[in-house]
């Protein structure tokens, strides 16, 4: 069982992301609509799977990346980042600030499952 | 790994979406031309027009629209232009961006109508990448100069834009404040209600919230998160405190009033022209578009009037027992519950949509479908005025998508075999409604196709041949069963049935039966209940299982220190617990529920759920809390098996059954102090 955090202010594109990843055995999703619904969620119970937008009405991504890994609880926590062409400039600051993957839309479902397979199992140490 | 994801089965999703942003889309920039010319910066529409155009790209991006992709991505650029000069647009940029949702919004009604999207015109691009050279060349000039100070700590103020500084300082005016409110988000709160997305909406009723900026580090109440909310608003400081949930909640000025100055002419409040028409007010043709969040609220209100009304009535009961004259308090009272049943009703019709509405998106799906399968195909829909819940309608949806999907993809044959068949070229996949009983509709998916070969689907399955159509179907809906045939289909039956049968099954409580006959035709035959109950819940483990409770039951979540536990001598091995100064019984939910019998005393979970059992604390160790989400919860309704302390059973996405219980309820029932009247104010709390 691994806890999946998906946050995103599109309700299609969270539905998209927990497709692509729904036949990754074991998996729970939980959506969070903004940033700040995330890093509330992430606050108050664990994860083991961040998927963040960049882009969102009140925080943007880069700020819920900095969040945490500005906690020492959450430093491991993988993130994959979901992007849009043009977001260049932030990818680069998102990378900076700590996010462990990238996923430029458009992507398949088997590219972003791929990747959190990758960061699943593959130890986080 | 299989490609079992189709994105192209998301394009209705999208296109309702598309639908909605480009309405934001749309209301903003005509904010926007009102301001610029009253010759003022809107830098809030500005925003929220970029990220309505943003979302749209990335979305159409995924769906692989890409003629949409290309003008979204020139209208940000120059969107992006004018958020850094503070909010300006320049005048001429109005024209060219009213232009491109145009065509945004003529491309979307093409796909909707089962075309594929035009190009760009030529000329429009032209004329957006012609803005973005003019935006980069005269967006310097920021006005930021001379305005108040804001009383922000350094960390904080550095995290606003250029605009949204702008905005804070020069919008307060007369009785307006800018003032900051902290708040410090919970557990305990969460369950209470009070996330950061509740705090927002109430002091959005309050004022406008110009940023929210979270703030890690050590909290009042140990937590390690506070949200600073900057605010323009003209409530006192206890509305808005009581909006964040009270203390530790605190409110402090932004602006410093000493400093304030004039504002400069020409500046003018922006809260003046934010004064947008609210989306709901908008009638067409007699009807009103309501979010579905705002009938849940008045649903969540109605049931707290519910609990209320169980407590007047205990109240009178007590009075009746101890001799008062209760006659005409229990006639008012039998009318009162009537009258919250017909509410209850009322609200719940709002929620219903006509089920023809929810599969209007299909006729775009087959026309996707004979084009990517190159087979002659027609939708034949037979659909009556029934009416569905909007959460069933939204689950159903999926499920009639993926079977048509497989009717298309797998069933019809190609042309040329039909006709060998005998059959005419076009096949047809029909989805009929026929009627509705016993609080169950009654719907049909059905093909003229080849019907699904028993004899494949068990060898493919290595079983022997399913005896009846029930027993194919369980085959069929095996997690990952496909009869797919890499040479000569693109999806095969039995692709997603099994998620066809969890979402109709499992998440709805529904049927799920098949009929077929091979070379003549498929018919998928469901059952779904016209009306599901939604549940804020709570998701814990105990003793390896799963279990979720009503957010809105649970006091508090607290964790269990096993050195703070107290055990009186004589109380029967009764565990107490320290809470704010007072003794707490602790429960072992794992031995209430029989999980643990005679299991150590130690085992009494690291979490409790505090949830009051007529009107006293009593804490349920748990062992883990998994989270909190929003469940369908299938009441179980046979009789026969109605357990008390058991409100339900719901799917958590697993596909495994997991109780929904009523922790009070459960702990009267197994706490040997069953009474007849707690289980009727427990009916009472579940109305109808």
């Amino acid at each position: 069982m691994a806890e999946v955090l998906v946050v995103d202010d599109s309700k299609v594109m969270r539905d998209m992301v927990v497709a692509c990843l729904r036949p990754y055995p074991g998996l729970t999703f939980t959506h969070a609509s903004s940033g700040l619904e995330a890093i509330e969620r992430l606050s108050l119970q664990p994860y083991d799977l961040l998927v963040l937008d960049l882009n969102m009405p009140d925080i943007g991504g880069i700020e819920v990346v900095e969040f945490v890994r500005g906690q020492d609880r959450l430093r491991e926590l993988p993130i994959i980042i979901v992007t849009t062409r043009g977001d260049e400039a932030s990818r680069a600051r998102a990378l900076a600030a700590g996010a462990s993957r990238f996923m430029t839309k458009p992507f398949t479902p088997d590219a972003i499952l791929a990747e959190a397979r990758g960061l699943l199992e593959g130890g986080r140490a | 790994m299989s490609a079992s994801v189709d994105l192209a089965d998301f394009l209705p999703a999208y296109l309702a979406e598309a639908e909605e942003l480009l309405g934001t889309g749309h209301r903003q920039l005509l904010a926007m031309e009102v301001s610029l010319r009253r010759g003022v910066a809107h830098p809030r529409a500005v925003r929220e027009l970029f990220r309505a155009v943003h979302t749209l790209k990335g979305l159409s991006a995924m769906v692989d629209v890409e003629p949409i992709v290309d003008i979204a991505h020139w209208m940000e650029t120059c969107l992006r232009n004018a958020d850094r000069a503070g909010g300006r647009l320049p005048q001429a940029s109005v024209e060219p961006l009213m232009e491109g949702l145009r065509e945004i919004e003529q491309r979307v009604r093409q796909l909707a109508a089962g075309k594929s999207a035009a190009p760009v015109p030529a000329g429009l691009l032209a004329r957006l990448e012609a803005l973005e050279v003019a935006g980069a060349a005269g967006g310097g000039g920021v006005a930021t100069g001379g305005a108040a100070a804001l009383a922000l700590e350094e960390a904080l103020a550095s995290r606003l834009s250029p605009a949204e500084r702008e905005q804070l300082t020069t919008g307060v005016t007369g009785a307006r404040r800018a003032v900051r409110l902290d708040f410090i988000p919970g557990a305990d709160r969460a369950a209470s209600g009070t996330t950061i997305n509740t705090v927002r909406e109430r002091v959005a009723s309050l004022g406008e919230t110009v940023k929210v900026l979270p703030l890690s580090g050590p909290t009042v109440g140990g937590g390690s998160l506070t949200f600073v909310l900057l605010v323009l608003t003209e409530a006192s400081d206890a509305e808005l405190q009581e909006a964040a949930g009270g203390p530790p909640a605190s409110v402090r000025p932004l602006v410093v009033p000493a400093t304030a100055e004039a504002p400069a002419p020409g500046l003018e409040a922006p809260g003046v022209l934010e004064e947008e028409e609210p989306e709901e007010s908008r009638r067409s043709g007699g009807t009103l578009r309501v979010e579905v969040s705002r009938l849940d609220e008045a649903l969540e209100r109605l049931a707290a009037l519910v609990v209320n009304r169980s407590r007047l009535s205990r109240a009178v009961a007590a009075l009746t027992a101890a001799g008062a004259p209760t006659r005409e308090l229990n006639a008012i009272l039998q009318e009162n519950a009537r009258q919250l049943r017909d509410m209850r009703t009322a609200i719940l019709r709002l929620r219903m949509v006509r089920v023809g509405d929810v599969l209007e998106r299909l006729p775009l799906l087959v026309r996707g479908l004979r084009r990517s399968t190159g087979k002659a195909v027609r939708l034949a829909l037979d659909v009556g005025d029934e009416e569905l819940d909007k959460a069933v309608a939204d689950r159903l949806l999926p499920a009639l998508v993926h079977l048509v999907r497989n009717a298309v993809d797998h069933a019809l044959e190609l042309p040329e075999a039909r006709r060998a068949l005998g059959k005419p070229d076009e096949g047809v996949v029909r989805v009929a409604t026929h009627g509705r009983a016993g609080g169950l509709l009654d719907l049909t998916v059905s093909d003229d196709g080849r019907g699904v070969d028993a004899q494949a689907v068990a060898a493919r399955a290595r079983v022997p041949m399913p005896a009846t159509p029930d027993a194919l179907l369980e085959l069929l809906c095996r997690p990952g069963f496909s009869t797919r045939d890499a040479a000569n289909a693109t999806s095969g039956r039995g692709m997603g049935m099994d998620i066809v049968r969890r979402i109709i099954v499992e998440q709805l409580g529904g049927e799920l039966a098949l009929e077929t006959r091979p070379g003549a035709g498929t018919t998928f035959r469901l059952r779904v209940p016209l009306t599901i109950t939604l549940l804020d819940a709570l998701v814990f483990e105990c003793a390896g299982l799963r279990y979720a409770v009503a957010v809105g039951s649970v006091e508090e979540l607290i964790e269990v220190d096993a050195a703070r536990l107290a055990r009186p001598a004589g109380a029967g091995g009764l565990c107490l617990l320290e809470r704010r100064g007072s003794a707490v019984p602790l429960v072992s939910l794992a031995r209430l529920l029989g999980l643990a019998p005679g299991a150590a005393q130690d085992a009494m979970g690291a979490k409790a759920l505090l949830v009051r059992q007529r009107g006293e604390l009593v804490a349920f160790g748990v062992d883990r809390l998994v989270g909190q989400q929003e469940i369908v919860l299938r009441p179980l309704e046979d009789p026969l098996v109605r357990v008390p302390g058991v409100v339900g059973a719901t799917d958590l996405g697993d596909g495994q059954p997991t109780l929904v219980l009523d922790l009070a309820a459960l702990g009267l029932a197994r706490g040997g102090k069953p009474s007849r009247r707690e289980a009727s104010a427990k009916a009472e709390r579940y109305l109808s």
